[in-house]
């Protein structure tokens, strides 16, 4: 049937042409902001990357998008579009700082071991609801995870004012902050940068191996033809919420390594819409490890870059939402005749 | 205390108060929310619509300071017509799944509308406040006690919400254009073969769709609040998105579920101020919680347009 022919240009000249238009809005929104192209792209390369400080800012930021992707790849190849990660991430931050300060004083090990595994835990708990009703239910999941990140995002407020927080005055709301021996160590003087930078390679590589194992076929043939993945041991409610938990526990992974890593203390923005660009290096980096690392140093790049540029040249730090929002817009038109299957997949509607 | 407890012990005033500001507070789910039913009836997913409401919401407030609520409403209009139109181009035109293209969208409008804030009113300095579109209490009808004030003495922009739900429930039942939307939206294969535009169809429900979403945020902003800051729709797209779902696609399903919504916001608002509540934001909570729990109460029987979601096939 002739319902919107496609044109018949590569995905290649496609993504070239797009990238060229977005590239050209963005030069536009720089220019509508007095400033000089040139310019504030150089200022953002001096943000992102100038000197050792802004790299490893720039790996701090791409760290956490790179653990969020490789966490939701898996669920979205299958055709579930969970959106939930910043909720999820929110409840893992919350979770390990109440675990920490739950056990008190302790050697290092034991701290961090406990705070990572509550931060997973709470994560993949806070992922949990929006799993089950996605499964047995079929609530439309991209609303079911939307709702549980404002009720995270409430809950962590309620949490900071009740029962998590700080016993000193503050201005600002937050948790007290966490004991020196439950930080992660620092890699390099002078930096923030935390040991757990070393997370996002490792859960590439173990995304990899799964992708190329019996079992990450399967899931992965479940988006395209489920029938098939049913005969093969996997039905959806399982292929659902395994899944949507592995998801989850990454982004409760992330939320501990900010509270733990980055800021030492819970507050009320530790989800910082990391949660939300997560999904998008997902999409971007074509839910392969690889691609996902390498959108996550883009994006991450993008973030403190657009920083560096409202310092230098005054443009608002949020050209890099409209940015962002672009390329997922070019990406999806660049890819869409010859799609992977999850993406391609049609959405389900909650029925 | 529990919320039964608290709740008993309040006044006809306090209910008073909590009905009418549920019926404003509701005003901008009910409008991105018929919007959206149209569009879902001819078969597409708008997950951009919380960008649509956020661009709508400081057009107005730019269109108001300029030649005030009028202008600011066509401006809103326009601004979600746009994003509308560039997510039908993408998705329909383009071949572009549509919840990646619709979270695209979203987040296109809430970062060119963030950029343009910061452009117009650099940070530190005080917001702008704009006058709101009038109140105007039908005449006789705002006399009768109690409900004379909850549903007669609104703003004008409430009441149009209420002629937007009559005008999409006569145009999806008993007009031709609704006939075609639905046949879009449903059987777009043999819609196709009977002559619909099929594509047209999709994308003037999506300008329409774009349109009412951008008059949603105006809602907030020139309706109620008077000014615009970042995050000003508290996620209400989204909310519309789910009220559509829990309201089964028909328009007075959607608006009952905008006005549960917006119930539960009004109260917890309400509920904040009293001695002896919880903290602000485990009422903050109830709204989400409770649209997530009809969520899922509503979910096994629905009737959601077959076609909903999918792409249109082509030729190669």
């Amino acid at each position: 049937m002739t319902l919107g022919r496609l044109s018949p240009d590569q995905p290649a000249t496609r993504l070239a042409v797009g990238l060229a238009i977005a590239l050209a809005i963005a030069a536009g929104l720089v220019v509508a902001a007095g400033a000089d192209p040139l310019a504030a792209l150089a200022a953002m390369g001096e943000g992102a990357f100038g000197e050792r400080y802004a790299i490893a800012e720039t790996l701090i930021q791409a760290t956490p998008l790179a653990l969020v992707a490789l966490g939701v790849a898996p669920a979205v190849r299958a055709g579930v579009f969970t959106i939930g990660s910043e909720g999820q991430l929110v409840a893992g931050a919350a979770a390990a700082t109440a675990a920490i300060g739950a056990i008190g004083p302790a050697p290092a090990p034991v701290l961090l071991a406990v705070g990572l595994a509550a931060g997973v835990l709470g994560g993949a708990a806070w992922a949990l609801p929006a799993a089950v009703m996605r499964a047995y239910f079929r609530v439309n999941e991209v609303l079911s995870t939307l709702l549980l990140n404002y009720i995270a995002g409430y809950g962590l407020l309620l949490l900071l004012k009740t029962g998590l927080a700080a016993h000193a005055m503050v201005a600002v709301p937050r948790s007290d902050a966490l004991p020196a021996a439950a930080l992660l160590p620092k890699l390099i003087e002078g930096t923030r940068l935390h040991a757990g930078v070393v997370a996002a390679p490792l859960a590439a590589v173990l995304l990899a191996w799964w992708l190329r194992s019996p079992r990450g076929l399967v899931y992965d043939a479940f988006a395209s033809r489920p029938g098939l993945a049913a005969r093969l041991g996997l039905a959806e409610p399982r292929a659902v919420w395994t899944t949507m938990l592995i998801s989850g526990a990454a982004a409760g992974l992330v939320g501990w390594m900010q509270v733990a890593g980055v800021a030492g203390t819970l507050y009320p923005s530790v989800g910082g819409g990391l949660g939300f660009s997560g999904i998008l290096v997902a999409m971007l980096g074509g839910l392969r490890p690889l691609g996902i690392l390498a959108m996550a140093l883009a994006l991450g790049a993008l973030t403190t870059g657009a920083d560096g540029l409202q310092i230098g040249t005054g443009v608002p730090a949020s050209l890099s939402i409209v940015v962002q929002g672009l390329l997922l817009l070019v990406a999806a038109l660049a890819f869409n005749g010859r799609a992977r299957p999850a993406l391609a997949a049609p959405a389900e509607p909650s029925r | 205390m529990t919320l039964a407890n608290v709740a008993s012990g309040l006044d006809p005033t306090f209910w008073r108060a909590t009905l009418g500001g549920a019926l404003r507070l509701g005003t901008p789910v009910i409008f991105a929310a018929l919007g959206e039913t149209i569009v879902e009836r001819s078969g597409t997913l708008n997950l951009g619509l919380d960008g649509m409401m956020t661009a709508g919401a400081f057009a107005a407030v730019v269109g108001a300071g300029i030649g005030g609520w009028p202008l600011g409403l066509l401006l809103a209009a326009i601004a979600g017509l746009a994003l509308g139109l560039g997510m039908g181009a993408a998705v329909l035109k383009g071949g572009a799944n549509q919840i990646v293209t619709g979270i695209a969208i979203a987040l296109v409008g809430v970062g060119l509308t963030t950029y343009a804030f910061q452009l117009w009113q650099p940070s530190g300095q005080t917001m702008p406040f704009v006058p709101l579109a009038p109140t105007i209490p039908l005449p006789g009808l705002s006399a009768l006690p109690f409900i004379g004030d909850i549903l007669f003495s609104q703003n004008v922009l409430t009441d149009a919400g209420f002629v937007l739900l009559a005008a999409t429930l006569v145009a999806l039942r008993a007009s031709r254009i609704g006939l075609l939307l639905k046949s879009a939206g449903d059987d777009p294969v043999a819609a196709a073969l009977r002559g619909v535009d099929v594509v047209r169809t999709r994308m003037l429900a999506l300008a329409f769709g774009g349109a009412m979403a951008g008059l949603g945020g105006a809602t907030i902003t020139i309706g109620f609040l008077g000014s615009y800051s970042d995050g000003v729709t508290a996620g209400r797209g989204y909310i519309a998105i789910a009220v559509v779902i829990i309201g089964r696609w028909s328009p007075l399903g959607a608006v009952l579920g905008a006005l549960l919504f917006a119930f539960f916001e009004s109260l917890s608002l309400r509920l904040q101020g009293h001695a002896g509540s919880w903290p602000s934001e485990a009422y903050a909570i109830l709204p989400y919680a409770m649209t997530l729990i009809v969520l899922v109460l509503s979910a096994r029987a629905g009737s959601a347009p077959r076609a909903l979601g999918a792409q249109l096939q082509s030729e190669e």
